[in-house]
């Protein structure tokens, strides 16, 4: 069951059209990367799907809102959140809660739970100015998902964490998403590999590539052998690259990449003539392209 | 209406925790109360200071008590003023040029209450300074020079206190579409002082202008009777307020807060 629609979306600031007409659908349970370059306009997606910006045309439904208020089913972390310095962690959850119709005493089980389980619970009486960043992303994230929303939105979660931080947060919303869907922007393909099912790939404004990861692979992954030799590594390769209907081969610092339509064929292939001519191998490896070379290809385009 | 006391609660644990619950009422007291004391201290002040030709007589005309206490209220309109734009200049816009407002507003928070309880808790500081304050200044004009009747001292309070409001809510209409509490604050400022220089200098054609309300609570500590013109002159005021807090709202809610 889709979460939220979202039809033909577009917005321009001044001269610049930063979304230019986005398509898709979200649904429950679901965690689905927002990829992208830096200005790509992943933000501005987030920021118009969580109100805070008008979009100039198109329409953003969310199932069941038709007549209540939207933001009651969602949750919104922004790329740099910034909270009531004066207020203690607990408090704001609490204010964060009863903010989103919690009751007095639900807010403040909900906010201790989450204390807890986002690991800030011994610095939840420390005033929010003296948290440190790591501290308050995960306090953001804390406040975005207090009332159970259907759809909680992160901007950059893991984005400005050091590798702990980030390993942490990234197990945290793998934890969320048995709960909600779950729309996350990134510029690390690795992160979104990680934990979501689905990637929308945004390149100026609009959505270039979408799909599930495993679709995504067999689309635009192909096999890959690297080969390195002691010395000339070059004038073997290109005589290697002679032998069989190689797609492409490319000099990779060190060593040869070659792309390969039948890895099986191709290995047996190559060793054979390895063997043959007795030449000094010193790496063989058969790989896949990785889908972050996928995406240069299309951002360099 | 939970959820305007959570926001209501919510300012006013803001104002004790930067102690604007102590430097405002106290910087009150200071403007109100040095008034009545200069003016009655004046010759001791002036002869300890020196500096006057040998033999020289000044004779200082005595102020009467409602002149003292006149001279208070005017403090309120002008430091008074100053201060209170500038606790409420960021009420709203800092908040959003900070950012935290984006993180509040994508909850279900309705604008209005949003709005409204910042506009109750600004009050609220505003209108206890004012009282403790003015209310000292009553006191020592009646231990210098002598006691105004108290409902007199009231009626004034009540009267001037709807030109503070009225600026109260100002500020926070400007809240609702400038990011820049700078911003606000001077345009703020900038309209009253426009307001008021056109009120006292076209009197006969602004006289129901809010601005000359301070003018008219004179009236009752001189001793005079209010003039006819006090009546529209608050009926206007009381319909800006209205009008301003409703604009807050309808504008308050169709900014992009991002």
């Amino acid at each position: 069951m889709p979460v939220v629609n979202i039809i033909n979306l577009k917005k321009r600031f001044q001269d610049l059209e930063v979304i230019k007409g986005l398509d898709f659908q979200l649904s429950e349970r679901k965690c689905i990367a927002l990829l992208g370059a830096n200005g790509a306009g992943k933000s501005t997606t987030l920021k118009m799907l969580a109100g805070l910006v008008k979009p100039d045309s198109g329409a953003i439904v969310f199932e069941g809102a038709e007549k209540a208020d939207f933001r009651r089913l969602i949750g919104y972390l922004p790329q740099f959140p910034v909270f009531y310095e004066w207020m203690t962690g607990n408090e704001f959850l609490e204010y964060a809660g009863q903010l989103a119709g919690l009751s007095k005493s639900e807010a403040k089980d909900r906010a201790k739970e989450l204390l807890e389980l986002t690991g800030i619970a011994e610095a939840k009486n420390r005033r929010i100015g003296k948290y440190s960043g790591g501290m308050k992303q995960r306090l953001g994230i804390a406040q975005a998902i207090i009332h159970r929303p259907k759809l909680v939105m992160l901007d950059e979660p893991v984005s400005a964490l050091d590798p702990f931080g980030r390993r942490e947060v990234l197990e945290l919303m793998d934890k969320l998403k048995k709960e909600s869907a779950i729309l996350f922007s990134t510029h690390i393909l690795n992160d979104a590999e990680e934990i979501c099912d689905e990637i929308l790939f945004l390149h100026n404004g609009e959505l270039v590539e979408s799909g599930t990861l495993a679709g995504l692979r067999t689309k635009h992954q192909q096999a890959k052998i690297d080969l390195a030799f002691k010395e000339n590594t070059l004038q073997y390769a290109e005589e290697l690259s002679l032998l069989q209907p190689v797609s492409s081969m490319k000099l990779d610092g060190e060593y040869a990449s070659f792309l390969v339509e039948d890895i099986e064929y191709a290995r047996e292939l190559f060793l054979t003539e390895i063997m043959k001519r007795n030449l000094p191998l010193v790496k063989f490896e058969i790989s896949r392209t990785r889908l972050e070379d996928v995406f240069m290809k299309v951002v360099q385009k | 209406m939970n959820q305007w006391m959570t926001l209501f609660k919510k300012e006013m644990l803001e104002m004790s925790r930067n102690f604007k619950w102590i430097w405002v009422p106290l910087t009150f007291i200071m403007i109100a109360v040095k008034e009545p004391l200069t003016l009655y201290y004046m010759p001791q002040i002036i002869d300890s200071l020196g500096g006057l030709p040998e033999g020289a007589v000044i004779e200082l005309p005595v102020p009467s008590a409602g002149e003292a206490l006149a001279a208070s209220l005017s403090q309120f309109n002008t430091f008074g003023v100053l201060i209170i734009v500038l606790i409420t200049m960021g009420t709203i816009a800092g908040e959003r040029k900070s950012g935290v407002a984006g993180l509040i507003l994508v909850k279900p928070v309705s604008y209005a209450w949003f709005v409204t309880a910042k506009w109750a808790s600004s009050m609220i500081l505003i209108w206890f300074s004012y009282f403790l304050s003015y209310f000292l200044s009553w006191y020592y004009v009646g231990v210098l020079f002598e006691f105004i009747s108290f409902a007199d001292f009231l009626q004034s309070f009540f009267v001037n206190g709807i030109w503070l409001t009225l600026i109260v809510t100002v500020v926070i209409l400007f809240n609702t579409f400038m990011k820049s509490p700078g911003a606000v604050g001077f345009i703020s400022i900038g309209i009253i002082v426009i307001l008021s220089l056109l009120s006292s200098s076209l009197p006969h054609l602004l006289e129901w202008s809010p601005a000359l309300l301070s003018a008219y609570s004179n009236a009752f500590i001189m001793g005079s009777n209010p003039p006819d013109e006090l009546l529209p002159s608050i009926i206007v005021s009381v319909v800006m307020i209205t009008l301003s807090l409703l604009a807050s709202i309808a504008i308050f809610k169709r900014r992009e807060l991002a």
